[in-house]
């Protein structure tokens, strides 16, 4: 009896251990999707409703005798992988593509693709995917030794961009000395997402267009959208759920990277967030809320301290954040419905995924065909335009069909249709467009997650009343001073 | 001449400690030698293999010790984790002595000491990252149970601020190892035998003077043992915090010597030779640290003993 006992809490303990180790990563961004930033004060980011994710996965398409070593970090770029061979058979005839998915959390996926390209050999990923927080360690920094060129894959690179009208950010992205390394299958490029009711409320209309009068869309600078805040705070209602919803925007609009010339450089656009922070919090134009705190999902039900205009991201944020946590399926319930789109005050872009090929690969005309499908196919039958349509379906289980997603293509975008229930059935599309025309990649390091990380913070700071605007900065250089060594 | 008849059964010990002794030198001895090689190279950037000893590409060889200790951010990391450690280890031994006392007092008996000696050690089999985690939910805010239950009006933002994040990693650290400290003390007073505590019993001592002067005297050892694991663990720091708030929050206020080393070398800039130095000082540190307070708690009327034996020795062999 006794060693019964023994055994089953011994179990317990090992079982508790094993939830445990789960819960460690406790951090994927953006369910299912895996783009986006982390949270500012959250050095491992993030979503925590997705803590059951299982820490690797692996998944086997196609049953040809050449195999293909795809690493990725959430579960898309697999299915996109299944849809292909479920279209085209003789791919999988040819090919076993054997996908390894790692969850970005703590770092686990970086740390383990590092060792497996350093290592090379068999096992080593003949493609692999990064994610728009560490891409540029890839495509340009200390890691983009390892990624072919496009044009060494055989991809008829400028002719296919050309035709498929890809964004222009994804590209400055995705080029390592002006030669193509990377490139997306999404397009990021942002909107403001705005809630009707609370337009009508406040400015007596929720006409798109008039409402990008009103908070100055695409001027490049707040002015008016804080007008507007104050407006709305008069009538009861938050401009935005928390400070750091506008910092993506500040942080992706500058003008000047964090480094340049091996120095550190504030640039005013990011500078200016201290003061839009303080503004926000002195002046009560938001609830304070965290992004990707409960608070932050609150205010999407519109159950948060006032009701909230708007929040700003791209398609990604409406379709795996916002709708979920909507309170609600369809019209009428929760704020599902109440919400449109529209140009931002100031354009930026927010995620993505870029998929890169091993220079090294024995396979490549096989990684050629798959990465050239899914990120230059703007056929009917690529990649980009089922992913704009919702239509990815590589198993035939209508569950795991995707939601309706920008893509990099404009030429796919044009003729997807953006019609969304969630917006009211407005189309989505063109405001995603002008958000992707807005968005640049010049001002982006490989450190970008980290600075990003303290100044986030000293903003905090400043914001609360810690410390002085002057603290605030010498804080945030001492802090990167110390932790990068520039 | 050996005795054949006389299994040997010390080469069995060998064998089956091989296994660990290779797996203790590839995955732990080996690592460790490399830090301490890595601290004097020029070894950084993410897949980078090759390193040079900083003499050879013209710095001092102490350069990355030098870096480090004269950096803001490792002595603010290094405050904060004595802060951090001070902070739950005195409440942690008070309570833990508090509880020992009770659940061992022969004259009261406690009932139901198991079943709270069981609650108490609760907190510890929760893995450190579900602890953190569930306070930074009950710390939440604008929404959180803390700031729902006690000002719902006015929300407080705990986890943004330097001594409230200071306290909660404290106290979660606290939490957990108040019961496991009283285990290991409770047992190291059982050990001690009864007779003694009759003796003072007859001698007419009471309960407060029998603790101090008789159990506390007797436990040293095990103090010692509880006071030297929790040190290292607490310089050693680093699970709690780093997923409560994480490095950067509050100017980082809840950074500790390893989240310091962690940052180093994995966040940003890929500094391993300068984390492999922070790494190898923070080892000296824990060494001295534990030699002091092994020197302070040694049985003295034993250094005493072995002092005057040695002296009758010497004085033994002058006589002849």
């Amino acid at each position: 009896m006794k060693k019964v006992i023994a055994s089953v809490l011994s179990l317990a303990m090992i079982a508790a251990l094993a939830t445990g180790c789960d819960k460690t990563g406790e951090t994927t961004v953006a369910p299912s999707n895996g783009n986006g930033d982390p949270a500012p004060t959250d050095d491992n980011g993030g979503d925590p409703t997705e803590a059951t994710e299982t820490e690797k996965q692996t998944m086997t398409f196609g049953t040809g005798s050449e195999k293909i070593n795809l690493w990725s970090f959430t579960d898309e770029i697999p299915k996109m992988v299944g849809q292909y061979v479920k279209q085209k058979p003789e791919f999988g005839e040819k090919y076993t593509v054997e996908c390894t998915i790692i969850a970005t959390d703590g770092g686990a996926y970086q740390t383990a693709l590092d060792n497996a390209l350093v290592a090379g050999g068999d096992t080593a990923p003949d493609m692999y995917a990064a994610e728009a927080a560490f891409i540029l360690k890839y495509s340009q920094g200390d890691m983009a030794k390892f990624a072919s060129t496009y044009k060494d894959l055989g991809i008829d690179v400028d002719a296919k961009i050309k035709e498929a009208d890809i964004a222009k950010y994804t590209i400055e992205v995705g080029s390592r000395n002006g030669d193509l390394v990377a490139l997306g299958y999404q397009a990021t490029g942002c909107a403001m997402i705005y809630n009707a009711e609370v337009a009508k409320a406040a400015f007596g209309t929720d006409d798109p267009a008039e409402i990008e009068k009103i908070v100055g869309a695409g001027s490049g600078n707040w002015d008016k959208f804080m007008e507007a805040a104050a407006t709305l705070k008069s009538k009861g209602f938050a401009a935005v759920s928390g400070a750091s919803d506008i910092w993506n925007p500040c942080e992706k609009s500058a003008d000047t990277a964090w480094i340049v010339n091996g120095q550190l450089n504030i640039d005013p656009k990011r500078e200016k967030y201290l003061d839009l922070a303080k503004t926000i919090k002195e002046n009560g134009y938001s609830n304070d809320a965290q992004s990707w705190s409960e608070a932050w999902y609150a205010d999407m039900k519109g159950e948060g301290a006032q009701k909230v205009f708007a929040f700003f991201g791209p398609a990604w944020l409406i379709n795996y954040v916002m709708i979920g946590n909507s309170g609600g399926n369809k019209a009428g319930e929760g704020t599902f419905g109440q919400w449109r789109v529209c140009a931002p005050p100031v354009g930026f872009f927010w995620g993505g995924t870029w998929v890169l090929a091993n220079k090294d690969t024995s396979k490549k005309e096989g990684v050629a065909e798959i990465i050239e499908w899914i990120t230059l196919d703007s056929s009917d039958t690529g990649l980009q335009y089922l992913w704009a349509n919702g239509s990815v379906d590589w198993d035939n289980d209508p569950n795991t069909a995707t939601a309706k997603d920008t893509v990099a293509s404009a030429t796919v975008m044009a003729k997807s249709d953006g019609k969304l229930d969630f917006c009211g059935g407005q189309n989505v599309f063109p405001a995603f467009i002008s958000g992707n025309a807005y968005a640049s990649a010049k001002a982006m390091t490989q450190y970008d997650e980290t600075i990003n990380g303290y100044f986030t913070d000293a903003a905090a700071q400043y914001a609360e009343g810690n410390v002085d605007r002057d603290g605030a900065i010498e804080q945030f250089k001492t802090n990167v001073q110390d932790n990068l060594s520039f | 001449m050996r005795n054949k008849k006389l299994v040997n059964y010390a080469k069995y010990g060998y064998i089956f400690s091989i296994p660990f002794i290779v797996t203790f030198c590839i995955f732990t001895l080996y690592p460790v030698i490399y830090t301490f090689v890595l601290g004097f190279t020029d070894l950084k950037g993410a897949g980078n293999t090759e390193w040079h000893w900083l003499p050879s590409v013209g710095k001092n060889l102490f350069t990355n010790f030098t870096d480090v200790l004269t950096s803001k951010t490792f002595m603010k990391a290094f405050k904060n984790t004595w802060i951090i450690w001070i902070l739950n280890f005195i409440p942690q031994m008070g309570f833990a002595l508090l509880f020992t006392a009770w659940f061992t007092d022969r004259r009261s008996k406690v009932k139901g000491t198991g079943l709270f000696k069981i609650l108490f050690y609760m907190p510890n089999i929760i893995t450190a990252a579900t602890m953190a985690i569930l306070f930074q939910k009950l710390f939440g805010y604008p929404i959180g149970a803390v700031n729902q239950l006690f000002n719902a009006d006015q929300p407080y933002n705990f986890l943004i601020n330097e001594w409230p994040i200071k306290l909660i990693v404290a106290f979660v650290q606290f939490f957990q190892w108040y019961g496991h400290t009283m285990v290991n003390l409770i047992a190291g007073v059982i050990g001690i035998s009864p007779e003694i505590f009759e003796a003072a019993e007859i001698d007419g001592a009471n309960r407060v003077q029998t603790f101090f002067k008789v159990t506390i005297p007797c436990i040293r050892q095990i103090m010692l043992f509880v006071l030297v694991t929790s040190l290292i663990g607490g310089l050693n720091m680093f699970d709690i915090p780093q997923l409560l708030v994480g490095p950067k929050a509050a100017n980082g206020a809840a950074l500790t010597t390893n989240m310091y080393i962690k940052n180093q070398a994995f966040d940003g800039s890929y500094l391993y030779n300068r984390a492999a130095a922070a790494s190898v000082i923070l080892f000296l540190i824990i060494v001295v640290l534990s030699a002091i307070v092994f020197y302070i708690l040694r049985d003295k009327d034993e250094a005493k003993l072995k002092k005057l034996r040695k002296q009758e020795l010497r004085a033994a062999r002058k006589g002849f």
